[in-house]
C-alpha cells in the first residue's frame, strides 16, 4: 500500500532538504555579510567600539584587539568561503573546491582559531563563556583534522560530515548573535542571555550535524554510490555528457 | 552696576544633585543611548532603563582644589534590579565627566569611542587620599 508512494515521499523529502540546505546556507551568508559591516570600527585605529569598551580594562590590550581584528577579517573571509565550498555548485567543480578548500582551511587553522582561543580566555561571561568558546574551537579543529585525513584517503562522506561541523560551528557567530537579540527583546539578563545564546547554539549545531550524517536523504548511505556520484559531477564536461545522453536517447528512440 | 540688579539666579538654578544629574544625562547617558542600538553584535544590548545617582549632595575637592560631585549611572533590563553600570564624577567649574574603568579615571568620551589615557588624582577628595 505505501511502496508506491515512497519514490514521491522520499523525493519530497529530498526536494524539502535541498531547500532547507539552501536557505541555511542564504542565511548564514547574509548573517556573515551583517556581521562583517558591523565589525568594520574595528579597523578604525582611532576610535574604540562598545565591544572593546566593556571589556576594560584587558589585561593584555594591544595582544586583545590584534588577535580580534584577526579573527574578524579571518571569519569575514572564512565563513562566507566555508558557505561558498557546501554549494554544490562549487563541489561538482573538484579542482576549484579542493584549491579553495586548502586556502579556507589553511585560514581557519592559522588565524581563526588561534585569534579565537586567544579572545575565548578574556571572554565576557567568565569561564562558562571561555569553556564555550574553547569547545567550538575544538570542534572546528577537530573536525578540520578528520576532514583534512578523510579527503586524502578519498573518503568524501567523513569529509562532507567533518566539514558541516566546521560549518555548523561557524553558524553560531550568527545564530547567537540573532539569539541575543531575541533574549533581549523578551528582557533576559544580557550576562544569562549571553552563556545561553553561546551554548545553546554551539551543542545544537553539532547535534544537528550528527543527526542529519544519520539520514540517508542527506548522507548516502552507499559510500562507493556517493564517491561515483561526486566523480561523476565532477568531470569536466558534464555538459557536453549530458547533450550526448539525449542524442542517444532521441536516436534510440527514432530507430 | 551689575551689583545693582537683583540676582533671581538661586531660584532658578538647579541643585547640585540636579545640576550633576543633567550633566551626566547629557554629557553620558543621552550620546551613549544614541550610539548603541540593538544590531547584531556580541557587545552587551542598551539597557532598557538607565537612571542617574548622585551619592553626596555636597562638593568634594580632589588634591588640587577644584570642586566635584561623584555620581553613579545605574541600569535595568526588563523588571530585574538595578545594577551599577558606571562610576564616576563631575567637575563643578569645567563640567568634565571622568569615569572609573578598572583602577583609574579616564575622561567621560572614553565610552564614546574616543582613545584617552587615564587622567592621575581626579574624583579622588583631597581628605580621602591624605
Amino acid at each position: 500500500m505505501h511502496a508506491p508512494n515512497e519514490p514521491s515521499e522520499r523525493r519530497l523529502k529530498r526536494i524539502f532538504g535541498l531547500w532547507t540546505a539552501r536557505a541555511f546556507l542564504a542565511l548564514m551568508g547574509l548573517g556573515s555579510a551583517l556581521i562583517t559591516v558591523i565589525s568594520l570600527p574595528y579597523f578604525d585605529f582611532e576610535t574604540l567600539p562598545p565591544f572593546v569598551i566593556e571589556k576594560l580594562p584587558l589585561r593584555f590590550e594591544a595582544l586583545w584587539l590584534g588577535a580580534l581584528r584577526i579573527h574578524v577579517a579571518a571569519a569575514a573571509l572564512g565563513f562566507p568561503l566555508c558557505l561558498l565550498l557546501m554549494s554544490r555548485a562549487l563541489q561538482r567543480r573538484a579542482s576549484w573546491h579542493r584549491f579553495l578548500g586548502r586556502f579556507t582551511g589553511g585560514l581557519v587553522a592559522c588565524a581563526l582559531l588561534p585569534s579565537g582561543v586567544v579572545l575565548a580566555f578574556d571572554a565576557k561571561g567568565g569561564l562558562l563563556a571561555t569553556a564555550g568558546f574553547l569547545l567550538s574551537a575544538l570542534i572546528i579543529a577537530g573536525a578540520l583534522l578528520i576532514g583534512v585525513r578523510a579527503a586524502r584517503r578519498r573518503d568524501l562522506i567523513l569529509h562532507a560530515r567533518a566539514m558541516r561541523h566546521i560549518v555548523g560551528q561557524m553558524s553560531v557567530a550568527v545564530a547567537s548573535r540573532a539569539l541575543i537579540v531575541a533574549l533581549d527583546a523578551l528582557g533576559v539578563d544580557p550576562d544569562v542571555a549571553y552563556l545561553w545564546s553561546l551554548w545553546v547554539p554551539v551543542l545544537a549545531s553539532a547535534a544537528v550535524v550528527e543527526w542529519l550524517s544519520r539520514r540517508p536523504s542527506v548522507f548516502p548511505r552507499n559510500r562507493v554510490q556517493f564517491n561515483e556520484r561526486i566523480r561523476r559531477e565532477s568531470f569536466p564536461f558534464p555538459l557536453l555528457v549530458r547533450i550526448r545522453a539525449r542524442v542517444r536517447a532521441v536516436a534510440g528512440n527514432g530507430g | 552696576m551689575l551689583a545693582c540688579v537683583p540676582s533671581l539666579a538661586t531660584a532658578a538654578e538647579p541643585s547640585l544633585v540636579e545640576w550633576t544629574q543633567q550633566r551626566v544625562i547629557a554629557g553620558i547617558v543621552k550620546p551613549l543611548a544614541e550610539r548603541s542600538g540593538r544590531s547584531l553584535s556580541r557587545s552587551r544590548p542598551p539597557p532598557h532603563e538607565s537612571r542617574v545617582r548622585v551619592p553626596q549632595t555636597t562638593l568634594s575637592r580632589d588634591a588640587q582644589g577644584r570642586e566635584f560631585v561623584p555620581f553613579a549611572v545605574d541600569i535595568r533590563y526588563g523588571k530585574g534590579k538595578w545594577q551599577t553600570d558606571t562610576v564616576g564624577c563631575a567637575y563643578r567649574t569645567s563640567g568634565n565627566l571622568f569615569v572609573k574603568i578598572g583602577d583609574a579615571y579616564y575622561p567621560a568620551v572614553l565610552l564614546l569611542g574616543k582613545q584617552v589615557d587615564p587622567v592621575a588624582a581626579v574624583c579622588q577628595s583631597a581628605a580621602a587620599r591624605s
